[in-house]
C-alpha cells in the first residue's frame, strides 16, 4: 500500500477521515513516527499545516521564503520581540530550513535527565541504539573539508590560534553543493532530512499526508475514539478555508515545543506543566568584518564550531556554557539583523560580502511560558535571566577576539547601540552589555521543553511513555518533552527521542 | 539604556501594540494631543494624495509609510538605489491582506504612533510626514534606542519588514557584493 500527499488548499478532503494513529506536525519527531507506525502496518494520517514546497519552489528569495516556510511568515517572536523564534511551517518541519546540523544529545545530559530527571530510558546505555538510528536516517557524517567555506575557515583559524577546541560539524548533507541557502530551504534537496528520508518511508508504507491541514483542537482526549479538529487553508496557508474532522485512537501532537503545547491549551488537555518550562535557547549572531572578500553567503553556511565552553554535565541543567558557530544569510535576513537604519544601514550592508557572522548558541533554563489567550491568540512569554546574559557576554569578548585574531577589520555586536570592536583589548566591552528587551537581534532555533516528560504528574506534563497527563493515547513525540536543553542543536535528539518513544508504543497498541 | 517597565502584550513581530497599549503609551504625551485638539491633529497631519489599488491601508497611513521608507532606506552612495520606485508601502500593504485582523489593527496603531510620534514624543508641532528629511531621520533613529519598549519594537518591526523586501530586490545586489541566488547563478542566470 501507497500512501499520498493531499494539499487540502488545492483538493477537497475526503469525508469522514479517520484512521488508527493520527500525527500533528511532519518534521522530525512526527515524520520519524509517522514512518515506524506505517512501517508496523499501523493506519496513519499526518497533518502539516504547512505545504511541499520542493525543488525550484524553492527559489532561494528571502521574502517568498520566510513566508512560506517559516510560522507567522517568519514574524514568530516572544512576547516583547526579544528573540525571533525561527519555526518551521512546511512538510517536513524544521529540517528543510535548518543548517543540517547532526548533534545527537551528549551523554553527560542523557545522564542528567536518566538521574536527575528520571528518565531512565534516556541513560547513555538505554538510548544509544536510538542515537545510532537517527544518525543512519540522517547519513550523517563529518562536512568534508573542502566544503568549510572561507567564513567558517576564518573563525576556524582564530580559535585555533587562541587555543579553543573546535570540530568541523557532523551534517546531514548528501551531494551537497555548497549553494548556501540552508535557511530558506535547499533547491536540490541535498539534506537528508524528515522530508527525504522519514515521510517518503512512511508514505511507502501507506501512511497518508494532509497538508494545509491545521489542527485547532483535540476533543475527547480520555476516550477511545479521539476527534482533530482541522481547519484547512488556502494556496498561501494565510487564511483557513473550511473545518473538517480527523477521528483516531491514537493521536501523536509533534508540532514543534511552541505548537505543541498551544495545541494542548486550546483543547484545554493536560495539567498545569503544559506550556510551562519552555526553553528557546537565544542566539545572538556577531559579525567579523574583514579587508578581504569572503562571500559566506557561498558554501555550506554553519560547518565550523568552537566547542571549547561547551558544558555537557551541568549539575542543574546538563547542557550549559555557550559554543561558537559560523553562519550565514541572504540579504533580506542579514540586514534585518543589523542594528541600523538610514545611510549607516547601508553603509553596514554594502559590507555584505565582507562578513563572517557567528552565532553565540547559549543553553537557557527552562524559563519561559506558551499561553494561549480565550481567543486562541499565542504568546510566548520569556524573559532573558541574568545567568544567560553572562554567558553571552562572555561569548562575546570570546567571538570577537577569535575574529581578531583571524585578521579582521573589526567585529560588529549587532546589539542596540552597536558595540564595535577593533582590538583585542576592546574586547571586553562586552562585559558592559545590557541585552534589555528587544534592544538584541536575538534569535530562537530550538525550542524545547513545554510538556516536560516526568515520571510523575506532580512534575510534568507527559509521563515516561509521552502520554500527556489527563488523556488516554494522546502523546508528544517531539522536543516539548526535554526537561533541559538536549543539544546545541534538536533535530537529532528529536529523531532519536521520537524512535524511542515510537518503538516503546507499538509494544502497547 | 534604561529598561521601561511596560507590560507587552502580543503574539508575534507585527502584534504588540493592542488597543489598551497604545492608549497606554498615547496618554504619556495626553497633555501635547490634548494640546492640539482633534481638529488641530488634522491640521497638522494635512491631506495625503490619494493612491490607488490598495488592499488595507488608507491613504495616511501609505504616506506615513513613504516617508518611513525614505529615512530608512536612502539613497546613498554605497548603495545608490532608490527605494521609492519600489514601491515597499504597497508591498507591506499586500503583506497586512493576508495578516491576521489582529495584526492588521496592532500595525495600523503602530503608523498612528509613528505619524503622531514627533508630536508625542518629542512636543513639537509637526507630524512624521511632515518633517524635513534630517528631522525626520533623526526622529526615527531614536525610536530603535529609545527607553521606551514600544518604540523600540515599531523600529525593530518596520526594519525587519523593509529592509528584508529591499534587499530581496535584483537591484541592490551588485552594491553589496550578492551575486544572486546560486541556482541561477549555475544556470548562467545572474542580475
Amino acid at each position: 500500500m501507497t500512501g499520498a500527499i493531499l494539499d487540502l488548499s488545492k483538493e477537497a478532503a475526503p469525508d469522514g477521515i479517520s484512521a488508527e494513529v493520527c500525527v500533528i506536525g511532519s518534521g522530525a519527531g512526527g515524520a520519524t513516527a509517522a514512518r515506524l507506525l506505517a512501517e508496523a502496518g499501523r493506519d496513519v494520517v499526518v497533518l502539516e499545516e504547512g505545504r511541499d514546497l520542493v525543488g525550484p519552489e524553492r527559489t532561494q528569495r528571502d521574502a517568498t521564503m520566510y513566508d512560506q516556510l517559516y510560522m507567522d511568515r517568519g514574524g514568530r517572536a516572544s512576547h516583547d520581540l526579544s528573540v525571533s523564534v525561527l519555526q518551521g511551517r512546511v512538510l517536513g518541519g524544521g529540517g528543510v530550513i535548518n543548517t543540517c546540523d547532526v548533534v545527537p544529545i551528549p551523554d553527560g545530559v542523557l545522564q542528567h535527565w536518566a538521574v536527575t530527571c528520571g528518565l531512565e530510558d534516556y541513560s547513555p546505555e538505554r538510548f544509544k541504539p536510538f542515537t545510532e538510528d537517527a544518525l543512519a536516517d540522517l547519513s550523517a557524517s563529518r562536512v568534508s573539508e573542502s566544503l568549510v567555506n572561507l567564513a567558517n575557515a576564518k573563525l576556524r583559524q582564530g580559535s585555533e590560534a587562541l587555543g579553543l577546541r573546535g570540530e568541523v560539524m557532523l551534517h546531514n548533507r548528501v551531494g551537497c553543493r555548497g549553494l548556501g541557502t540552508c535557511l530558506i530551504g535547499c533547491p536540490i534537496h541535498a539534506k537528508r532530512n524528515p522530508r527525504m528520508v522519514a515521510l517518503p518511508k512512511a508514505m511507502q508504507a501507506g501512511a497518508r499526508i494532509l497538508t494545509r491541514a491545521r489542527a485547532v483542537k483535540i476533543h475527547k482526549p480520555s476516550h477511545e475514539l479521539k476527534e482533530v479538529e482541522v481547519r484547512t487553508l488556502d494556496p498561501g496557508g494565510y487564511h483557513e478555508q473550511s473545518k473538517l474532522s480527523v477521528r483516531a485512537k491514537v493521536i501523536i501532537i509533534a508540532a514543534n515545543a511552541i505548537s505543541s503545547a498551544q495545541l494542548l491549551l486550546r483543547s484545554g488537555i493536560g495539567n498545569a506543566h503544559v506550556g510551562q518550562n519552555l526553553m528557546l535557547q537565544p542566539q545572538l549572531p556577531i559579525i567579523g568584518i574583514f579587508d578581504e572578500r569572503i562571500a559566506a553567503f557561498d558554501g555550506i553556511p554553519q560547518s565550523y564550531a568552537v566547542t571549547e565552553f561547551e558544558q555537557e554535565d551541568n549539575d542543574e541543567f546538563g547542557l550549559w556554557g555557550f559554543r561558537i558557530e559560523g553562519i550565514m544569510g541572504t540579504p533580506g535576513i542579514v540586514s534585518s539583523l543589523l542594528p541600523f537604519s538610514g545611510a549607516s544601514g547601508m553603509e553596514g550592508m554594502a559590507q555584505y560580502d565582507h562578513m563572517a557572522p557567528s552565532l553565540l548558541l547559549v543553553p537557557d533554563a527552562p524559563s519561559g511560558q506558551v499561553e494561549v489567550s480565550r481567543d486562541g491568540r499565542l504568546t510566548i512569554r520569556y524573559t532573558q535571566r541574568d545567568n544567560h546574559r553572562k554567558r553571552l557576554r562572555a561569548a562575546v569578548e570570546i567571538a570577537a577576539k577569535v575574529y581578531l585574531e583571524a585578521g579582521a577589520r573589526e567585529v560588529l555586536v549587532p546589539t542596540l547601540p552597536p558595540l564595535v570592536i577593533r582590538a583585542p583589548r576592546e574586547a571586553k566591552q562586552a562585559r558592559h552589555l545590557a541585552f534589555a528587551p528587544a534592544t538584541a537581534p536575538m534569535l530562537s532555533a530550538h525550542q524545547q521543553g513545554t510538556v516536560r516528560f516526568s515520571a510523575s504528574e506532580r512534575d510534568g506534563g507527559a509521563d515516561l511513555n509521552g502520554q500527556v497527563y489527563g488523556t488516554r493515547d494522546v502523546y508528544v513525540f517531539d522536543s516539548s518533552g526535554f526537561p533541559t536543553s538536549a543539544s546545541s542543536h534538536t533535530m537529532t535528539p528529536i529523531i532519536a527521542s521520537s524512535r524511542m518513544l515510537t518503538t516503546k508504543l507499538l509494544t502497547r497498541i | 539604556m534604561a529598561t521601561a517597565n511596560e507590560e507587552p502584550e502580543h503574539d508575534g513581530l507585527f502584534s504588540f501594540l493592542s488597543r489598551r497599549r497604545f492608549l497606554k503609551v498615547s496618554l504619556v504625551a495626553g497633555g501635547a494631543i490634548l494640546g492640539v485638539g482633534g481638529g488641530g491633529l488634522l491640521a497638522l497631519r494635512g491631506r495625503a494624495p490619494k493612491v490607488a489599488g490598495l488592499q488595507v491601508l488608507d491613504a495616511h497611513e501609505y504616506q506615513t509609510l513613504q516617508s518611513l521608507v525614505a529615512v530608512m532606506l536612502p539613497r546613498t552612495p554605497a548603495i545608490p538605489i532608490d527605494a521609492v520606485p519600489m514601491d515597499l508601502p504597497r508591498a507591506f500593504d499586500g503583506f497586512l491582506a493576508d495578516e491576521p485582523e489582529h495584526n492588521v489593527k496592532d500595525l495600523q496603531r503602530a503608523l498612528v504612533l509613528i505619524e503622531l510620534g514627533p508630536l508625542v514624543f518629542d512636543k513639537k508641532l509637526a507630524t512624521f510626514s511632515r518633517l524635513g528629511v534630517p528631522e525626520r531621520t533623526e526622529h526615527w533613529n531614536a525610536w530603535a534606542v529609545s527607553d521606551s519598549l514600544v518604540r523600540r519594537q515599531v523600529s525593530i518591526a518596520m526594519r525587519k519588514f523593509f529592509n528584508l523586501v529591499y534587499f530581496d530586490h535584483e537591484q541592490v545586489w551588485p552594491h553589496i557584493g550578492y551575486p544572486g541566488p546560486s541556482m541561477k547563478r549555475a544556470q548562467g542566470l545572474t542580475p
